[in-house]
């Protein structure tokens, strides 16, 4: 089947839970997530087995099929899978900031619009057109500026979304301003014409320029790296938690897919040194501010939030190399990377979900004595923080170390330094919540932690990718060929 | 030299623009201030409505939500325009122009539907 | 062949352990059933792998592990040898009976599940160590034992000394994997590779740097002096007796701590080389005196299971002499057979142990030969083949072999070997005579009566290896026996060892025969040469030191660069880091407008 069957399939899905939340009005909500988790997961199977990658070319050269995009579309279908049993652990929470008759409060609504999330995500991964690219962007932010502001009775999550529409659109301005550009320079949309175009480019390199610092601004926006990172921990602390997790997981892979596409005619071009020197600009700045602001925080959402700059940082990092190193090339490795930080960071948000259900905060303070309350959350905590810290034998490591790798290679010794530093203080700030978890004392009358049996079996498995993929990284190593 | 001989009359226009502004601002200075002022004399509209009251009134968010439904099917249906116009050619290569379409339209039909049983337009509620 | 086989060998215990985890509470009873079928099962598994495998050495791949393109590959392999297949045997055998053993041992335990789990963790990981072909997946493994035995020392962990005895053993065990990381990590950048093979062809084809081979093969041994608790890292294994006792006889007896015996004899190609003679030199006498040190503390030990354990200690230090003796072949007939007698011994503790209501110390026990005749006489025929009864016991070939190659080596080595052997037949006897002899000392030994027969039945079962396991028809069959030079063999050792042995058991007979104290006193040697205080004085000093600089760093560093540096640095550009994060949207777009600017300003200028 082609692979476009399976976008086409998640809109229908989507459609069609709407449609059963609009008529069957007495049903319970959250069978409406139970079906969808069960849709993601057959397109998934269908992505894995079902894909013949060379039936697509009805779509004129908008689509493309190459293993990057079907890793992107696996990327967004797992972690809309896992995003579904966050919010149905979240819904309570949900449910208590929101008005209207019990049952009525709009969580149907909540968990159909993570569909169509997944499905602006997918096509993301496989536009190679500008015009493609831009309205799946659009699908995407449109979708999360609703999800982000849902909680309409808390003041948190109206400021965040009023916080990143504003941002999100000024960004985007930018983005479609370069857009324009790039087309108005090679009067092309698509991306492969761009580059035969940029190839041969004769001219003044200026408007070229200014066309790759546009487009640096509005995606720089979404994958979250200073300076334009200022909404990051403000959105990601207001927006309901499982959103926080797409956000920070699904949202960054799609910037950088889309980074990556975009890039690639332009480091072709003439302006290739110029382009390089801006990303190890734009990841030095992200680095340092990603980690130095982590250092001081207290809340754990805005931890992560700050955590998901940082990581960002590596990410530009990769690209920054610019070319192969020890049998890695950057594009591989930004695969990677994102593949192991959806799992890794998806554990740290079902444990905070669970936490903040019970306890009513997001707090590190929350997290005190986590481990008398429920050694099981506690010990999968440690392990997504021991990973995000880059710790070896967890999946988080590979990552980082083929990051760096890459940028040895590439000899740009400045920026190693900062990288290693900047990992340095990632292990201060991850291991302050394992000393919250293991050594402060709960509060005395801590609410029990309860939790669906599907959301632990979720944890279980990402514990086990967590640690898996550390030992055997193999699955994702076949990405990283050069 | 040339070129820059044609951006006189630019010049000029910026220094008459200027002048005349500056003109307005010195002689009301200068003429009004033969009169005694008063706060009835300060207030913006000397004639006319009192200025009493919100100076921005609250709507129902129902005209807001109508509002809205309107631009976007609006929307949607100025994207049939150029669609129509090269129907003719595409559809002899090829039959997706046409469901492609059909799906935009089912798609329509299934918000349409929605907004219906979600109760969006309806007004006594 | 397959790398099916193996690789069905060594995942069985895993599955076990897992599934065990995954049974839902009110099925926990089945977790014996499960974990004795997988072990009984591996031990079938690995007679048929010992047969298929003869004397051949193959390598089998399972798959890929990390491929680095020209960085490093790594696969998931087997490298199986008679080495291998003969130390399989001996784990999967003796742990077959220690499970067997644990069903009665620990029949009313509530954490019975936790212990069984425990134990397959630990035969999933003692299988990887053993058949693992390169350095990095034997490394995982090695720290997987690390864990199970962590796991399994403090198996009653609400008892304050079993969980600071597992907490010690973890962390004494770091020290020395520490070394053995940079060891391997030595080795890869002296040959490019951390297989077996691969180093062993490249160090034939090439010549390393004597210096860095030398610090590479000693890194290597610290990984072997932490797991097989030499000094000056022995602290460990006396302490881990408080887990349960069939663990000490499996893990602080029998298999685990020879993991670093065995892994040095894996690289013992390494110390062949001409270039590693000092490094030979270092691991011979690092085990001549570890054997001296431990047999000495042993002698003034009051606890059953810290004489064995201090024996154990002293046998290690034999086989890692042999070692570095280049007497790979003696060191693992003395493994082999260490292993059975060992295990018997320990088994055998713990049955009295269990008959005496658990008590441990000998002054307290007394009279137990009338009490348990069986279990008595399968301990007693552990005693002997412990302290070498000449001809009729295995441990008197293996210990034979070691003390030839010592005597053919030279010099003050062989010395320390048989007074070694004087001083195990001293406190062995000194051990049977006050525990089995006499009358009894206390209630628990008064009211003992003869153990289940299915804690009876190992030990029957290990009592005849313990005899005949030296006999080169029985041995002959797993391992490769060291050549017997009969011709111009000295007869040297065996006068030696035969006076050590006489001369141990009539002093220990004479000194403690009818004794209800213990007539001899050194309190140098009763408190184990005061190591214990030693290191507890430097870690806390140390620790302190570190702690102290640490604060500092926190407080300059930290704080003082990191936190307030940067805010000071940011209320200079303007108002602190946290006003520009101040959640205001006016200012996030001013801010947003400032990086445009300073995104065009550098794009432009790179024109």
């Amino acid at each position: 089947m082609p692979a476009y069957f399976l976008e086409i399939a998640i809109v229908l899905l989507g459609l069609g839970l709407l449609m059963v939340d609009a008529f069957a009005t007495t049903l319970d909500r959250r069978l409406l997530g139970h079906l969808g988790i069960a849709g993601v997961a057959a397109v998934l199977a269908g992505l894995v087995f079902g894909v013949d990658s060379s039936a697509s070319e009805p779509l004129w050269g908008f689509y493309a099929t190459d293993t990057a995009a079907l890793f992107y579309k696996g990327l967004a279908l797992v972690c809309t899978l896992l995003v579904l049993v966050l919010a149905l652990e979240y819904a309570p929470v949900l449910e208590s900031y929101r008005d209207g008759r019990p049952g009525r409060r709009g969580l149907g609504e909540f968990l159909c619009l993570p569909l169509f999330l997944c499905a602006g995500l997918m096509w993301m991964a496989s536009m190679t057109d500008l015009l493609g690219l831009f309205v799946a962007l659009e699908t995407v932010t449109i979708t999360f500026y609703v999800v982000v502001a849902y909680m309409r009775r808390n003041l948190g999550s109206l400021e965040a979304g009023v916080k990143y529409l504003i941002l999100g659109a000024l960004s985007t301005g930018f983005l479609l301003y370069g857009l324009a550009w790039l087309f108005g320079l090679t009067g092309q949309t698509n991306l492969a014409a761009i580059q035969t175009v940029l190839v041969d480019w004769k001219g003044d390199t200026t408007p070229l320029l200014f066309t790759m610092a546009l487009l640096m601004v509005g995606l720089s926006f979404k994958v979250g790296a200073a300076p334009f990172q200022f909404w990051i921990p403000d959105v990601y602390q207001g927006a309901p938690t499982p959103i926080t997790a797409f956000l920070s997981v699904g949202s960054k892979a799609a910037g950088f897919i889309v980074l990556i596409r975009l890039l690639e005619p332009l480091l072709a071009s003439p302006i290739r040194h110029a382009v390089l020197l801006m990303l190890g600009v734009l990841a030095g700045a992200t680095l340092i501010v990603g980690n130095l602001a982590a250092i001081s925080q207290s809340n754990f959402k805005r931890l992560l939030a700050y955590s998901s700059i940082a990581h960002a940082g590596f990410l530009l990092m990769a690209l920054a190399a610019g070319q192969p190193a020890g049998g890695v090339s950057p594009n591989g490795v930004v695969a990677l990377y994102l593949g192991t930080y959806l799992v890794m960071t998806m554990l740290a948000f079902a444990v905070l979900v669970i936490v903040r259900k019970a306890g009513g905060s997001d707090e590190l303070t929350a997290f005190n004595g986590l481990s008398q309350r429920s050694p099981f959350l506690a010990f999968a905590l440690v392990l997504a923080m021991a990973s995000l810290a880059g710790v070896p034998l967890t999946a988080g490591f590979f990552g980082k170390f083929f990051s760096l790798v890459l940028i040895a290679g590439a000899g740009q010794w400045a920026l190693l330094t900062v990288a290693v530093v900047a990992a340095a203080c990632g292990f201060y700030y991850y291991f302050k919540v394992i000393r919250c978890m293991y050594w402060n004392d709960p509060v005395s009358e801590a609410p029990p932690l309860v939790f669906s049996q599907l959301t632990r079996v979720a944890i279980i498995l990402l514990c086990v990718a967590v640690v898996v993929l550390g030992v055997y990284p193999k699955p994702l190593t076949c990405l990283l060929a050069p | 030299m040339a070129e820059i001989d044609n951006y006189h009359a630019v010049l000029l226009q910026l220094l008459l623009v200027i002048g005349l502004a500056a003109t307005m601002l010195g002689l009301s200075v200068l003429v009004g201030r033969a009169g005694r002022r008063n706060a009835i004399k300060d207030s913006a509209y000397e004639c006319g409505m009192l200025p009493i009251g919100d100076s921005q009134p609250r709507f129902s968010v129902k005209f807001y939500l109508v509002a809205m439904l309107f631009v976007l099917f609006d929307i949607e249906v100025v994207f049939m325009y150029p669609w129509a116009v090269v129907f003719r050619d595409l559809v002899a290569q090829n039959a997706m122009v046409f469901w492609g379409m059909l799906s935009f339209v089912g798609i329509l039909t299934v918000a349409y539907v929605y907004a219906l049983k979600k109760g969006a337009l309806r007004w006594d509620n | 062949m397959t790398a099916l086989l193996p690789a069905t060998i060594l995942f069985l215990p895993l599955l076990a352990a897992a599934k065990i985890l995954l049974l839902p509470k009110p099925m926990k009873g089945l977790a014996p059933a499960v974990s004795v079928g997988s072990v009984v099962l591996t031990l079938i598994l690995s007679l048929v792998l010992w047969a298929k495998t003869g004397s051949d050495s193959t390598t089998v791949t399972l798959g890929s592990w990390i491929n680095l393109g020209d960085m490093l590959q790594l696969n998931i392999g087997f490298k199986i040898n008679a080495l291998a297949t003969g130390m399989m045997l001996v784990v999967t055998f003796i742990g077959t009976l220690v499970h067997l053993f644990s069903l009665a041992y620990m029949k009313d335990d509530d954490g019975k599940a936790r212990y069984f789990a425990g134990l397959s963790l630990f035969m999933f990981s003692m299988t990887g160590i053993v058949l693992a072909d390169n350095l990095a997946m034997m490394f995982i493994f090695w720290e997987l034992v690390g864990v199970s035995s962590y796991l399994l020392i403090g198996h009653w962990f609400e008892k304050n000394s079993a969980a600071e005895a597992a907490k010690k053993a973890f962390l004494t065990n770091r020290i020395g994997d520490f070394g053995f990381m940079i060891g391997i990590l030595m080795l890869w950048k002296a040959t490019g590779s951390v297989t077996f093979d691969g180093i062993e062809s490249a160090v034939r084809g090439m010549t390393v740097d004597p210096g860095w081979l030398t610090a590479a093969i000693l890194c290597i041994f610290c990984g072997a002096v932490g797991k097989s608790a030499q000094l000056p890292l022995h602290v460990w294994l006396p302490d881990a007796m408080e887990g349960p006792t069939p663990v000490s006889a499996l893990i602080h007896a029998a298999t685990m701590v020879a993991a670093g015996v065995y892994m040095m004899i894996r690289v013992s190609f390494l110390l062949a080389l001409p270039d590693a003679a000092t490094a030979a030199h270092v691991i011979a006498w690092t085990g001549g005196l570890t054997a001296l040190f431990a047999a000495l503390c042993a002698t003034q030990q009051n606890d059953i299971k810290k004489i064995l354990a201090y024996s154990t200690l002293s046998q290690l230090g034999y086989m890692v002499m042999a070692v570095g003796l280049l007497a790979k072949e003696a060191a693992f007939f003395h493994l082999f057979t260490h292993a059975f007698f060992k295990a018997l011994l320990f088994l055998g503790s713990g049955a009295i142990i269990y008959a005496c209501h658990h008590e441990q110390d000998i002054w307290k026990m007394g009279g137990l030969a009338r009490k348990l005749p069986r279990t008595t006489l399968t301990f007693l025929i552990g005693t002997a083949a412990l302290i070498a009864v000449p001809f009729v016991t295995s441990g008197w070939y293996s210990k034979e072999t070691i003390l030839h190659a010592a005597h053919a080596h030279g010099g003050l080595l062989f010395y320390i070997g048989a007074g070694t052997a004087f001083l195990t037949a001293f406190y062995m006897t000194r051990l049977c005579v006050v525990a089995f002899l006499g009358t009894p000392r206390a209630h628990g030994a008064d009211h003992a009566h003869e153990v289940p027969k299915i804690m009876l039945l190992p030990l029957v079962i290990l009592a005849v290896p313990s005899v005949i396991g030296g006999f080169s028809f029985f041995a002959g069959r797993f391992l490769t026996l060291p050549p017997a030079d009969h011709d111009h063999a000295s007869h040297v050792p065996m006068i030696a060892s035969l006076i050590a042995l006489a001369s141990g058991v009539s002093l220990g007979w004479l000194l403690y025969r009818g004794r209800d104290r213990d007539p001899v006193r050194i309190s140098l040697l009763a408190r184990k040469f005061f190591i214990d205080e030693l290191y507890a004085s430097l870690v806390s000093w140390g620790q302190d030191a570190v702690a102290r600089i640490i604060h500092y760093v926190d407080i300059l560093i930290i704080d003082g660069l990191g936190v307030r540096g940067l805010s000071g640095l940011a209320a200079v550009v303007g108002g602190g880091l946290r006003r520009l994060q101040g959640g205001n949207l006016q200012a996030y777009g001013f801010l947003f407008g400032c990086g445009v600017v300073v995104l065009l300003f550098i794009a432009l200028s790179l024109h």
